[in-house]
């Protein structure tokens, strides 16, 4: 995951067309996210701020679960990437969150953009075959539906910003870093 | 949303109904992009309404330090979003009361800081009265050009923006707040949840 600071983050165009406005908004998040974990150690990246027990370092592996889990899993049908394939969820169902302390700044960097690489890549090959209407190939656990390709994105958006939000808290109680 | 009078520890103190999470509004998982953008804001002003509901005015107007954001402040803060989007860029309206008449430029942070000496049922009531504002303006902006209808106030350099931008930028704004609401909520009773 690249450094990146809060200047190189590109605002989504103001009247862009329904596709290139969600997908605008994901990437500004995204690149929000690498900003507030952006010059931090593992240890920083594994301090909380109580009584809260979130981390920074456990929010990037969440998030790299989560784009694995709506694109490549929901979305897609297939199965999330490794190292998430092979972790028993029943048994430990907030096992990204607390083994994040055991890797390395540049791992979690590398997953992190590894997920959103596999992300992208799930989301400009179903653009190529249709629309934001494209249902899920996995339906909902609790309704009896699919999910539409749509929904995906703004759940995302969403999913991404309250996360920036549990961030900036996190960074400031760090570092003093602040901003939106 | 009305105030109601409950005993606290043998004090008998002034808040909030508690909002249920249960009554949030949810976005529909396959519908056409008006229903799910609107789903997702009401789906956050009802997360917002919950990550607030059951509060007193101390409480509400606690930080989780070092942050000095409250969600007291934060409260008042996206119902001036919610009329400074929808109702003065979208569609030209001027601020209602009480945001009309203050020197923003003198005081940029004003609603945050005032937040503290409204009641909380001044601060639900404010809030409830910006978002059915908010509401109209989106009712009339769809009926003139759908989610391309363009702001009647234009950005500083790059031409109107759409409603569809609009739109999205509140949901990502209150997820945001949210987020932060989450934590300081979490410090004020140890209430958490998404």
């Amino acid at each position: 995951m690249s450094e990146t600071s809060a200047d190189l983050r590109v605002d989504p165009p103001l009247h862009g067309d329904e596709a290139s406005t969600l997908r605008s908004f994901l990437t500004f998040h995204r690149d929000t996210f690498r900003w507030k974990c952006s010059g931090l150690t593992a240890d920083q990246l594994a301090q909380p701020l109580p009584p809260s027990d979130m981390t920074l370092g456990g929010m990037m592996k969440h998030l790299a679960v989560v784009e694995s889990g709506w694109f490549e899993k929901t979305f897609a049908g297939g199965e999330r990437m490794p190292p998430f394939d092979v972790v028993d969820w029943d048994a430990d169902p907030d096992w990204e969150w607390h083994t994040a302390q055991d890797d390395t700044a540049e791992e979690l960097r590398a997953l992190f953009d590894e997920a959103v690489r596999r992300a992208d890549a799930v989301v400009d090959d179903a653009l190529t075959r249709g629309g934001l209407e494209q249902e899920s190939v996995r339906r909902s656990r609790h309704e009896d539906s699919t999910f539409s390709l749509r929904w995906i994105l703004v759940h995302m958006i969403e999913e991404y910003a309250r996360h920036n939000g549990h961030a900036d808290l996190i960074r400031e109680s760090i570092d003093g870093q602040t901003g939106e | 949303m009305s105030a109601t009078l409950v005993s606290v520890g043998g004090m008998t103190q002034s808040f909030d109904k508690a909002f249920d999470k249960d009554s949030r509004a949810e976005a529909p998982i396959r519908a056409e992009e008006v229903t799910a953008l609107r789903g997702f804001l009401d789906y956050h002003r009802d997360t917002l309404r919950w990550k607030c509901s059951g509060l007193t005015q101390e409480q509400l107007a606690q930080v989780h330090e070092p942050s000095t954001m409250t969600l007291g402040g934060m409260m008042k803060h996206l119902a001036l979003n919610e009329v400074g989007w929808f109702g003065q860029t979208l569609a030209g309206e001027p601020y209602p009361p009480p945001f009309d008449g203050i020197d923003w430029d003198a005081d940029p942070d004003w609603e945050w800081r005032t937040a503290r000496d409204d009641s909380p049922a001044d601060q639900w009531a404010l809030y409830d009265e910006c978002v059915r504002r908010a509401d109209a303006a989106i009712d009339q902006a769809l009926a003139r050009g759908g989610l391309d209808a363009e702001s009647v106030q234009q950005s500083s350099s790059q031409g109107a923006f759409s409603l569809r931008w609009i739109l999205l930028h509140m949901i990502e704004e209150y997820a945001r707040h949210n987020g932060q609401a989450d934590l300081i909520r979490e410090s004020i009773d140890g209430a958490t949840g998404e």
